[in-house]
């Protein structure tokens, strides 16, 4: 069997690494006693795995994260245990038991939605509404360390919708970004595109960046949960 | 969490994770259930900090106590510090945002001489006035203790006290004591505190204390200026250090830190006599604790922090009475949890080759041993104690049992070096990568040679003797680089020679430098054991703006009889041992190891009436 949990990277840890986040569970899997199952070899290693590395400074309340169990254990217990074990910044929100050989969580991941809280010096509507009505946005991802050749993508065929609400100098945005078999697209890139591409004057070192839900799609293109309620 | 770094900072800044808390086992009380606040600061980066055993435990020992709350606070890195300063931010402590100068007590590990500057940042990022003369009520008392306060003398106008030996119970004495003096009303402001304070045998106050000085810079007397004031302030000794609390606890960072692992100390003092090693006096005696605390204390390590590793730790781990069986137990009862268990450090002997390969059973990573020195008369003038055939059975015994990666400490620089001695680096190196080929038949052993620039240090043998000057540590440079540039597979690399003398400077120097760290930090230093910060010509000049010379602290020799700044800040060990010692050393006579053998005298028993603790008998 395997603990599928739905987890959070709250506010006061936003800025810890992906890498860090999960030695961080890790440790915490140790510390709580779960009868994780451990590779063969050498050097052997938990069978632990995180779907979708989350941006350094944002904020989720859906991270999902996989244990493989070496013994079988009830649900209740392994969550009480596990709870009680994670650090400060990171609670479960849902879990469930699942059969070794069911598909990887990051595998079925189709959509992310993501909240962003940004200062912002006037009223963005009709630079939204240009967005909107652009057919294609063109946007190129520099790689990492400048090494392999730059991608150009379309914004839209990732996030073709924004909600959006200015008062007071303040924007609040909301959107999805689609998640494909090929790559996806990260919030803090979007919020680039709008900067630069489509004058939006917001202050971007300052964006609050926040994933809140990380979900497949059932065959009528409904958003679906990735693991049952605990 | 800090409360007051905002997004658009903390993602501009290298490593962010180190200035925003929140780690499993860190302690968080409410300020309505404090009463004392006491800061324990760390004068350099978050991750070498909370790598320091003893950090740990004072932060769990003094969140014991009801109505104390222990917090941290950590150097920030430049680039942190620019953005704090520009937007009028104050250094605060992790746990709660309180700003460095609203705690009670502000108290700073002092580890290493050039984090000194360092420690005035902090205290002015901090909004705490620098000189301990012009705190008032409102500030803080700032305080220091580790392995520096042994000489704390050069600063001496910016501390309100130190603690001297172990902390255990020290620390938590002095807090109870300002618990007390506070709900009292504070009676005597801050004097008031002082007095009291230096009552506690270990406390150091460094302005009851007046220094005079001859026309040739040295010290003529000291004069203590307060009735509390002991001619001599002895270290606190703990004899027993199963009975101490040891942190079962320890908060686990998020990040990376230098030691990220379970650290567990074995036992303190080391009495194998290394005339140039300061811990192997200063923490004297040896007290180990018992085999059986040890692994109780890692049955409640491991599920508390959820590690896989245990690191033994001490001065000289190998030389633990009870290592071997430990080490199988250890092994035995954690297989299950695949916990790993590594020693810090190794002895040069096949018997801890033995033991690297017991805990080391698949990686394969470097050994490392310290000869210190490349001839037998100079191992012996430092009383080393170790053979050439020592090293070559360590070697030999690493590399029969696969290791082909070796990593040799050396200093240069020591009393009585000659050429011949500083090149007797090169040929040891050389015999290490022979014995390789004689152990495998081929050549390819992989030799890395370190070599440091010897800092004579206060309560060593080595107190009196003259540093090297830059021209000699230089010329010994080009001698080394010379002769490895012949050898092939050796690496060769060696220490800057500048950040050496600066450190003599501050090691044995006396109160008067207080002013040249001022006008150091003043122009800029910070993060002083960073090579990158580093700027000696600033700290020269600094020295001589306070009308002072660097040569007079660091590379003159000084008499027999001259007064040292750190005489009335003691450890134990009696001035005629160390003298004797250093004369032995100009004979390149040995002295044994007291652990397992006779007294050798040094007076540290006598003098706190405490004695060796070591289990090798079943007996202390």
């Amino acid at each position: 069997m395997k603990l599928r949990l739905q987890i959070t990277k709250e506010s006061g840890i936003r800025f810890i690494s992906h890498l860090e986040y999960q030695r961080s569970i890790e440790k915490a899997i140790r510390r709580a006693g779960i009868p994780v199952a451990y590779s063969e070899g050498f050097n052997p290693h938990m069978k632990f795995s995180l779907a979708s590395a989350l941006s350094v400074g944002v904020t989720s309340s859906c991270e999902f994260a996989e244990i493989r169990l070496a013994e079988e254990r009830p649900l209740s217990e392994l969550v009480k245990a596990l709870a009680a074990a994670l650090p400060m910044g990171i609670h479960i929100v849902r879990a469930d038991l699942a059969e070794d050989k069911a598909p990887k969580l990051m595998a079925q991941a189709q959509g992310a939605s993501y909240e962003v809280h940004v200062p912002c010096a006037s009223d963005p509507a009709s630079q939204l509404a240009a967005f909107a009505a652009a057919p294609e946005v063109p946007y190129t991802k520099a790689h990492k360390k400048g090494k392999g050749k730059p991608k150009t993508i379309d914004v839209k065929s990732f996030i073709p919708q924004v909600e959006a609400r200015w008062q007071d100098g303040s924007l609040e945005l909301r959107f999805d970004i689609r998640i494909t078999p090929t790559g996806s697209m990260k919030a803090s890139e979007f919020l680039q595109v709008l900067e630069q591409d489509f004058q939006v004057p917001l202050a971007f070192s300052q964006a609050d960046i926040r994933r809140v839900d990380l979900y497949s799609r059932d065959g009528e293109g409904r958003k679906i949960p990735l693991i049952g309620e605990a | 969490m800090r409360k007051d770094l905002p997004i658009d900072i903390l993602s501009a800044v290298e490593k962010p994770a180190r200035y925003t808390g929140m780690e499993f086992g860190s302690i968080v009380k409410p300020e309505s259930e404090t009463e004392v606040a006491f800061c324990l600061a760390f004068p350099d980066t978050y991750e070498i900090g909370m790598s320091y055993l003893g950090y740990k435990i004072l932060y769990e020992i003094l969140n014991k106590l009801s109505g104390v709350a222990a917090e941290r606070a950590f150097a920030p890195w430049v680039d942190m510090e620019e953005k704090m300063r520009e937007r009028g931010l104050v250094l605060s402590s992790l746990e709660n945002t309180r700003p460095l100068k609203e705690f009670d007590l502000l108290g700073f590990t002092l580890l290493y001489e050039m984090s000194y500057s360092n420690i005035l940042n902090m205290l002015d990022l901090g909004g705490v006035p620098l000189l301990a003369k012009d705190r008032t009520l409102d500030d803080p008392f700032v305080c220091a203790g580790g392995c520096c306060v042994f000489n704390s003398e050069p600063l001496a106008d910016f501390l309100d006290f130190c603690m001297l030996g172990d902390g255990e119970r020290i620390i938590q004495e002095v807090t109870l004591l300002y618990r007390d003096w506070e709900r009292e009303g504070k009676p005597g402001g801050r004097l008031g505190f002082l007095r009291r304070v230096s009552r506690i045998q270990g406390v150091y106050v460094p302005s009851f204390y007046e220094i005079t000085y001859g026309e040739d810079g040295t010290i003529t007397g000291k004069k203590p200026l307060e009735p509390t004031a002991s001619e001599v302030v002895y270290k606190r000794a703990e004899q027993d250090l199963d009975a101490l609390d040891f942190p079962t606890h320890p908060i686990v960072p998020y990040s990376d830190t230098v030691h990220d692992r379970i650290m567990l100390e074995l036992f303190r003092g080391c009495s194998r006599g290394c005339r140039f090693c300061n811990a192997g006096i200063i923490y004297r005696p040896v007290r180990e604790r018992r085999p059986g605390t040890v692994l109780e204390l890692a049955k409640k390590l491991v599920p508390a922090t959820g590690y896989n590793e245990i690191s033994l730790f001490s001065l000289s781990t190998a030389d633990y009475s009870h290592l071997e069986p430990l080490i199988r137990e250890l092994l035995g009862d954690f297989r299950k949890d695949r916990v790993s268990v590594s020693l810090l450090s190794l002895r040069i002997d096949s018997f801890s080759v033995k033991l690297a390969q017991e805990v080391q059973a698949v990686r394969k990573s470097g050994l490392t041993f310290a000869p210190e020195a490349g001839s037998q008369r100079m191992r012996d003038v430092i009383n080393k104690g170790v053979t050439e055939d020592d090293l070559m059975h360590a070697v030999g015994a690493a590399f029969e049992n696969g290791w082909s990666q070796v990593k040799l400490y050396f200093m240069i620089g020591l009393p009585t070096e000659t050429d011949e001695d500083v090149l007797a680096i090169a040929k040891l190196a050389q015999k290490v990568q022979w014995k390789y080929k004689e152990v495998t038949g081929h050549m390819g052993a992989r030799v890395t040679v370190s070599v440091s620039n010897f800092v004579p240090k206060p309560y060593t043998p080595f107190q009196w003797v003259g540093q090297d000057t830059k021209e000699e540590f230089d010329r010994k440079h080009m001698l080394l680089k010379n002769a490895f540039a012949n050898l092939k597979n050796i690496h060769f690399q060696y220490h800057d020679s500048r950040t050496s003398l600066m450190e003599g400077v501050l090691a044995r120097g006396d109160r008067r430098l207080g002013k040249a760290i001022y006008l150091a930090w003043q122009r800029g230093a910070k993060f002083d054991s960073w090579s990158e910060f580093f700027d000696y010509d600033r700290w020269k000049q600094a020295v001589e703006d306070a009308g002072l010379t660097t040569d007079f602290y660091n590379s003159r020799p000084r008499g027999k009889e001259e007064i040292f700044p750190w005489e009335h800040t003691s450890c134990g060990v009696s001035r005629q041992f160390l003298w004797s010692e250093y004369e032995k050393a100009q004979e390149a006579a040995l002295t044994h190891d007291c652990r397992r053998d006779t007294c050798t005298g040094c007076g540290v028993c006598q003098k706190l009436g405490i004695h060796i603790i070591d289990w090798k008998e079943g007996k202390a």
